[in-house]
């Protein structure tokens, strides 16, 4: 038999509340007010339990449990904010901050580089108190332009990793050792560029400390001036993912991705991440050029550059027939572009010759 | 003889179930190491991520990433040996030599593991393989289960296994008991898991009968970690067959179809004797198709050697060790018998829980039941080590007091001083002391106490002894062998650790109990598995009974 509505109740701060069975208690929590704290989340990763955080009570249970692995159930009554669970949040954080350098990290860094941040000071757990050995040990010996390997900083939570395997599917980063000795590593320790890596800094964008960094953007770390983000569509090709260009006095200063981007759900490539400097580029061309009798290039305006490429192809049809012909469109374009483009040549010239660069 | 090429080996795993561990192994013995072309060629063969292949590989204690690495002497740090000088042995055998934890040969401190050799002694010239020791009967002639027939001679053999009534439980099972009346003897006899959370064995196997999906899985959990714990190998040792019959009766109440045999590391001398046995018993037909001439009861039993992890022992870290990925502990739900092996339907128990199956199938749950003290039921192995007279394995009543234990079958103190305190489930119980000490040896008496029994593994530390230093060895150990996966643990156990020693932390006592106490609070509650929730009752315990050893340290 299958039920008709599949939704069932729970208990949530002494609220009913309902879900759709295989939600975690999390995912309900998180429709209600009331902020449960998490380091080791990132919504579109499989839940790993690792920071404890989110623990909650659940009725009848002697442990509280990790809200985030933790499936809802039918009647389960859970408090997700009690006084023995704040002070267990608040230890929690005091254990983190005491193995961390406690800096705090300037947001160019990462998208996600302030939640530890705020939630050592929400919980007031700058306290100074388990001090001890500092984990985790900066590579600064990886000197690649794109990411910053703080790992001074790093506090263990594998969402980099998890974000490598799960999102992107490079495998190129994992945990080495175990316990407290655990650092994030390469194969054989080396560094990015002789790696998996594709520096798509997807796991830039989600470490919640700084510890990886967003080298191209540091450069304007510090810099007077508000921070404006603006949301266009990555321009480089068809899958159109959502990004948030930086920009400070119309200067860009950065690029992170969109986490509600209906195409990529804060995925990128290195791209749409990294490469945005030709967009304010000295040697980028603001207007087409024709080259002249003197064979010099001469700026043109567009009506007058399409008739001149208009009369080539004529010419060379003239002279050569649709053969001589053949289009290539680009990987930038998306489907009804390359399908008005194949129109074009087919059409247009009379000729099958036509291709997409898309081939590297 | 030229050395087997990468693809040979390789070839030779790949379509076997659980292929990443042998297929590590296979180059490790080749090889005496394991190199970055050897992991290169792996991760090919095997399709599995260099960089996932080489942080796993770390993950492992005992697979040497330098030439000669695996030949190269590990001394025992563990608490039994470290009374017995250990550091001493250590410094002796020179460069080259590294520590190791506790690799289950506390009976006969100190132990080294050479290669495939384990030897024991207390100086360098004295080191020499031994056997594991046969169990002493115990002094009342009581009835026995575990230990029923170990003693009897040639029983690790196929034929002297069958002269004393081996396999019977099996033939008995599948001619004149349905599957379902099996799980139903099991239940009623209220055996429970013997590795240490004490799960009825009964509800597990009719769980994974009635779950949903094929194949299913029986894994038998011979990882046996815990310091202070050697059952398992003595078992293992002396009645391989009683392993391989436990599990071919899971099998058969529960259908599934295919086992394994997760074995430490370091029992490479058991990792002989149950070859040898898994062999005989296919010839015989007791492992393959229709099993017995049963009808399609087919079982097959895969032998994995684990690579030196204690949290490997866990059973969501052993599963993902067998399926070649990272050993983290899963979250829970959901449980084993449901998505255990591969997702599917698996039973996970430890030796001692199945060797009990065969004797309870064959003499009835009721006689089983009624071995235990008044409503206890059952009996439990406890190794005992340290500083008692003979040191050993003993197979209990449920109930037993730890006293009678102690004095009258161990012979009561080694030395000349009187007892002071005793390890609970290895040291993953804390210590027990004082008055405390008249527990009786079954869960509900001594969780009364602020510990557990578990596995059953119990250290015995004299008046002589620091007990401060004991702590700090346990502890160092528990942040040796924390995965990483959860922050409480993974920095609680270093913290606890630097505060036990006095290397960082409040240098008063009130400042420094307010700072154990609450990480210990924190990692009990939230923990991601059993290490990290047990590890506190170290500090807990040394609090409760020994705050002023801990105040004058602090001085
Ligand atoms: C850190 C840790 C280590 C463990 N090590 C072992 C082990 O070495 N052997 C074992 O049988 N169970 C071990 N367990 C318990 C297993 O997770 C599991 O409960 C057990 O194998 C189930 O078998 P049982 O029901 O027959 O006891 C360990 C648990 C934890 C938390
Ligand atoms: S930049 Fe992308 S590919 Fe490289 S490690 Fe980070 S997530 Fe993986
Ligand atoms: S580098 Fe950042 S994302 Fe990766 S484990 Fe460390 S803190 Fe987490
Ligand atoms: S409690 Fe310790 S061993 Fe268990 S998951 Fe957490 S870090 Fe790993
Ligand atoms: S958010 Fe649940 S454990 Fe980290
Ligand atoms: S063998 Fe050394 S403590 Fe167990």
């Amino acid at each position: 038999m299958i039920e008709k509505d599949d939704s069932r109740t729970m208990i949530l701060d002494g609220v009913e509340v309902s879900f759709t069975p295989g939600e975690t208690i999390y995912e309900v929590a998180s429709r209600s007010p009331g902020e449960i704290p998490t380091l080791c989340y990132d919504k579109r990763l499989d839940p790993f339990g690792g920071c404890r955080l989110c623990v909650v009570e659940v009725e009848g249970v002697r442990n509280p449990v990790a809200s985030c692995t933790t499936p809802a159930s039918e009647g389960m009554e859970v408090r997700t904010s009690t006084e023995a669970i704040d002070e267990h949040r608040r230890i929690l954080l005091e254990l983190v901050a005491s193995e961390n350098r406690q800096i705090d990290v300037d947001p160019l860094r990462g998208y996600a580089s302030q939640e530890l941040t705020e939630l050592v000071d929400r919980y007031e757990a700058r306290t100074g108190r388990f001090e001890g050995a500092r984990s985790g040990s900066s590579r600064t010996d990886d000197d690649n332009p794109f990411i910053l390997r703080d790992y001074d900083l790093c506090i263990s939570c594998y969402r980099c990793v998890r974000v490598c395997a799960e999102e992107e599917g490079d495998h190129a980063i994992n945990v080495l050792n175990r316990g407290f000795e655990t650092r994030i590593s390469t194969e054989f320790d080396g560094s990015l560029k002789d790696s998996d890596c594709t520096f798509c800094g997807q796991c830039v964008q989600t470490c919640p400390t700084g510890a990886l960094g967003d080298r191209k953007a540091m450069r304007y770390e510090g810099e007077p001036g508000n921070i404006e983000k603006t949301r266009p569509i990555c321009p480089y090709c068809g899958v159109g993912c959502s990004i948030d260009v930086m920009t400070r006095d119309d200067r860009i200063i950065g690029v992170q991705p969109a986490m509600d981007g209906p195409a990529n759900l804060g995925a990128l490539c290195i791209k749409g991440q990294f490469a945005y400097d030709f967009v304010q580029h000295p040697d980028r061309l603001s207007t087409p050029l024709i080259r002249g009798e003197d064979g010099e290039l001469h700026e043109a305006t567009w009506d007058e550059a399409l008739d001149r490429a208009a009369a080539g192809f004529k010419e060379a049809l003239e002279k050569h027939g649709a053969e001589s012909v053949y289009g290539v469109a680009s990987g930038r374009a998306p489907n009804e572009a390359a399908y008005t483009m194949q129109k074009f040549i087919r059409a247009g010239f009379g000729t099958n010759q036509i291709d997409n660069c898309s081939r590297a | 003889m030229s050395a087997t090429s990468d693809q040979d080996l390789i070839e030779s795993w790949r379509d076997e179930p659980a292929p990443l561990l042998p297929v590590l192994h296979a180059f490790h013995d080749r090889d005496g190491y394991l190199s970055e072309e050897s992991m290169r060629s792996i991760s090919q063969g095997l399709r599995t991520p260099i960089a996932e292949l080489f942080t796993t590989v770390s993950f492992y204690h005992h697979l040497a990433t330098e030439e000669g690495g695996k030949e190269k002497p590990r001394v025992c740090n563990g608490p039994v040996c470290c009374l017995r000088d250990a550091g001493k042995l250590l410094e002796e055998l020179g460069e080259g030599a590294t520590a190791m934890p506790c690799p289950g040969r506390c009976d006969e401190p100190v132990a080294v593991l050479r290669g495939d050799e384990v030897l024991l002694g207390l100086s360098a010239t004295e080191l020499s393989p031994i056997p594991s020791p046969l169990p002493a009967p115990n002094p009342g002639g009581l009835d026995e289960c575990v230990f029923g027939s170990i003693r009897e001679p040639g029983r690790s053999t196929l034929e002297g296994y069958r002269k004393t009534g081996g396999y019977e439980a099996l033939e008995k099972a599948v001619n004149k008991m349905t599957p379902a009346e099996l799980v139903e003897e099991i239940s009623d006899s209220g055996l429970a898991g013997r590795g240490g959370a004490g799960f009825p064995t009964g509800r597990k196997w009719k769980a994974v009968a009635e779950a949903p999906g094929n194949p299913k899985t029986i894994v038998c959990n011979a990882d046996e970690g815990e310091p202070g714990c050697f059952k398992d190998r003595a078992i293992m040792d002396h009645d391989p067959h009683a392993v391989i019959e436990g599990m071919a009766l899971a099998a058969r109440a529960t259908g599934a179809t295919r086992g394994f045999i997760y074995l430490r590391y370091e029992y490479p001398g058991t990792c002989a004797i149950l070859e040898r046995a898994l062999n005989e018993a296919k010839a015989a037909g007791l492992l393959g198709e229709n099993i017995l001439g049963a009808d399609g009861f087919d079982f097959r039993i895969h032998l994995r050697r684990g690579a030196g992890a204690y949290i490997c022992g866990e059973e969501g870290s052993l599963l993902n060790s067998l399926e070649g990925k990272h050993p983290f502990p899963r979250n829970r739900p959901p449980y084993p018998v449901t998505h255990g092996f591969e997702d599917l339907p698996t039973v996970v128990n430890n030796v001692e829980t199945l060797v009990s199956a065969p004797p309870i199938v064959l003499r009835g749950a009721a006689w089983y039941q009624a071995l235990g003290e008044g409503e206890l039921a059952g009996t439990k192995v406890i190794s005992l080590s340290g500083d008692i007279a003979r040191a050993g394995n003993n197979e209990v009543p449920m109930g037993l007091p730890l006293g009678t234990l102690l004095h009258d079958w161990a012979g009561g103190p080694a030395r000349e001083h009187e007892l002071q305190a005793v390890t609970m489930a290895g040291l993953s119980g804390g210590f027990l002391a004082g008055d405390d000490l008249d527990v009786t040896l079954d869960e509900p008496s001594i969780r009364s106490r602020g510990s557990f029994l578990g596995a059953g593994g119990i250290i015995v530390f004299d008046q002589g002894r620091d007990m401060v230093a004991a702590a700090r060895n346990a502890m160092e150990f528990f942040a040796d062998e924390s995965c990483g996966k959860c922050f409480p643990c993974r920095i609680g156990t270093k913290r606890l650790t630097e505060r036990l020693a006095g290397s960082s932390g409040p240098g008063e006592m009130a400042g420094w109990e307010a700072e154990v106490r609450d990480i210990g609070k924190v990692m009990k509650a939230t923990s991601a598995c059993g290490l990290g929730m047990a590890a506190p009752l170290i500090t807990e315990s040394l609090l409760k009974y020994f705050p002023e050893e801990i105040a004058r340290r602090l001085k």
